[in-house]
């Protein structure tokens, strides 16, 4: 069943373009001049319940944007969207009691006064009995470890203790679906291992349905089992994080260090890296076998160290991302030479328009 | 608990955790108590000086002009600042988060900021009383029906003020830079009621001012502190009722219209 569901889901925002000089100020105050950002651009998605979604893109590319009008937040510009079968923006509240929506760089907790203050507010907020409160609340600090430091004001935790009693909040309320959007910026190491296993545990003990935005691969590849990729407001890519692997797993990087100065020579094969004495290559093993291509560099000379390498999944994102831009300038540049308007073309980022 | 009990104790809550937030910092009030104390002094000084010798002024001797000035200030140091914090919400994003809980946004609000003001205002009223009866004289509370009146005026002030300058926060739905409002909204709660009664004002004056909200913020609560009657007390409540109603009408208003404008973009 399907939890999430967007159809051509869309928004633009307007913002007053604002020149330089004073002329250009009082000119503005009489023909303001607006800008428009089409943010998100109409995208359609279904998520079903229990899912681990990683929602992709690079900066601007609409990530934050649909998750604000997923949760209510925001309301679109065009199209429509569901959720837990409500319409965010009309019926706000009723599904804040059902959904749980963690920012990574806006706390939930009161800074100046400990978690339990926070806990309270959110059971009152969330109108759960007193008694159910007490329960829930034993349990989270239990499952969560945070019972050292309920009563310690939170300005006073570490990031990663705050970040355990964030989450432990954030499940008070026994939400069906959690948004997380970046909860592991700015987290060292150790935070990040936190939390991607209390995500894990969640979405497995309680089939909670999770929706994570994040720039960092390591969330993604830990914990979601379906990716989104969205770019300039578009979805560009929507298939299983198995499949994404797949991509990384045929394109191997492989390196060779060598006793002696050496120089293998692979025929349709170029390094991307060489020293004296060894060479590392991109392999995309749909093209070259990996097996003839050890046999070249074994051959070479004096092997002293060989690794072999999957090309990580971020260089596999990036290169989506990047091979989105190229096609988008190509297009452009290919409209400009014929002098022509295509409506199919991909729109620029941002367009403006004047308004008295 | 009934659901009618647990969507209360949603905003009862909210306001006692402000207030326990407010008091993890004690010496955040030294600065309000401080400057009321310098302005309550100035003031006293300077009524002091005009009614030396002098007749009642509009129906108010030095001592009435004194405790009116006390009480008015309560409701400007009390309740007045409302609108920087609010603003602060609303330039930083801030409140699109608050978004998305299950509650009423103004009325938690409410709550949350009148949690932490009214504390504040009755150690306010507490030293205005005490500098009051060292510098005016005893205190003007003949009876405990004035003091439920002044105490209900009180409240029914700081919420008008709430509702008045939220509704100016949520300007920022439309325009950049919403402050010059307050600025006008503050001045003018000043001259109306809050410095002089507003017998002192030109007869012109007066009574253009009864048809602003100001009259229900500072001059009520005062004017029932120093010359309190039954009927007088009840015409001043029942207007700042009034008031009241209105100011959340136009609150309510203005979220409604706003919300549909809220942007925030990126993360």
């Amino acid at each position: 069943m399907a939890v999430i569901s967007a159809r051509g889901l869309g928004k633009t925002f307007r913002t007053k373009v604002k020149a330089e000089g004073f002329a250009a100020s009082v000119r503005g105050l009489v023909r303001p001049v607006w800008r428009s950002i089409e943010a998100v651009r109409g995208i359609d998605l279904e998520v079903e319940e229990g899912e681990v979604l990683a929602f992709l893109g690079p900066n601007e590319a609409g990530k934050s944007t649909t998750i604000k009008m997923l949760t209510g937040i925001l309301r679109p510009s065009l199209g429509s969207a569901t959720v837990l079968g409500l319409d965010p923006s009309r019926d706000r509240v009723a599904l804040a009691r059902s959904i749980a929506a963690v920012f990574g760089q806006r706390s939930q907790l009161w800074f100046h006064l400990p978690p339990s203050d926070s806990f309270r507010l959110l059971g009152a907020v969330y109108e759960i009995d007193g008694r159910e409160l007490v329960r829930r609340q034993g349990e989270l600090v239990e499952r969560f470890g945070i019972g050292d430091y309920m009563d310690v004001p939170v300005r006073k935790l570490s990031l990663g203790e705050r970040v355990r009693c964030e989450f432990a909040a954030s499940l008070l309320h026994a939400p069906r679906i959690i948004f997380l959007d970046e909860p592991t910026i700015g987290m060292d190491v150790v935070a990040k291992r936190e939390i991607r296993g209390l995500l894990e545990e969640v979405n497995k003990r309680d089939r909670v349905t999770i929706f994570l935005t994040s720039h960092d691969i390591g969330d993604i590849e830990k914990v979601c089992k379906r990716a989104i990729i969205i770019h300039h407001g578009s979805i560009i890519v929507d298939e299983s994080m198995k499949s994404l692997k797949h991509r990384a797993m045929s394109r191997k990087i492989v390196g060779v260090k060598y006793a002696a100065p050496a120089r293998p020579d692979i025929p349709g094969l170029e390094p991307i890296k060489r020293t004296q004495d060894a060479v590392r290559y991109e392999v995309d093993t749909g093209r070259h076998r990996i097996e003839e291509v050890l046999r070249f560099l074994v051959a070479a000379g004096e092997v002293l160290d060989i690794t072999v390498e999957d090309e990580p999944l971020e260089n596999i994102i990036a290169g989506i991302f990047e091979g989105e831009d190229r096609g988008a300038s190509l297009a452009a540049a290919g409209r400009a030479a014929a002098g022509t308007r295509t409506e199919a073309a991909p729109p620029p980022a941002r367009d403006e328009g004047r308004e008295a | 608990m009934s659901p009618l009990a647990l969507v209360l104790r949603k905003y009862l809550v909210a306001a006692f955790v402000s207030l326990r937030n407010k008091a993890a910092y004690p010496g955040n009030l030294l600065g309000s108590l401080l400057s009321y104390a310098i302005f309550v002094f100035v003031f006293s000084r300077i009524w002091g000086t005009i009614y030396s010798g002098r007749a009642p002024i509009a129906g108010y001797d030095g001592r009435m002009a004194i405790w009116y000035f006390i009480i008015a200030e309560v409701t400007a140091f009390g309740f007045g600042r409302f609108f920087i914090s609010l603003a602060q919400d609303m330039k930083s994003g801030q409140v699109a988060y608050l978004l998305s809980r299950p509650y009423d946004f103004v009325l938690y609000h409410y709550a949350d900021r009148m949690g932490a003001a009214i504390p504040e205002a009755a150690v306010l009223l507490a030293l205005g009383l005490s500098m009051g009866a060292t510098f005016a004289g005893p205190v003007p509370l003949a009876s405990i029906a004035q003091a439920f009146f002044l105490l209900l005026s009180l409240l029914l002030a700081g919420s008008i003020q709430f509702l008045l300058q939220f509704s100016l926060a949520m300007t920022a739905f439309w325009v950049e830079e919403n402050t010059a409002f307050f600025w006008i909204y503050q001045k003018l709660s000043l001259v109306v009621g809050t410095l002089v009664p507003l017998e002192f004002l030109p007869a012109i004056a007066q009574r253009l001012a009864w048809f602003t909200p100001f009259p229900s913020i500072a001059y009520a609560p005062a004017r029932i502190a120093v010359a309190y009657t039954p009927h007088e007390a009840l015409r001043l409540a029942g207007l700042q009722a009034a008031w009241l109603l209105a100011s959340a009408l136009l609150c309510k208003a203005v979220f409604a219209l706003g919300r549909s404008r809220l942007t925030v973009q990126g993360g």
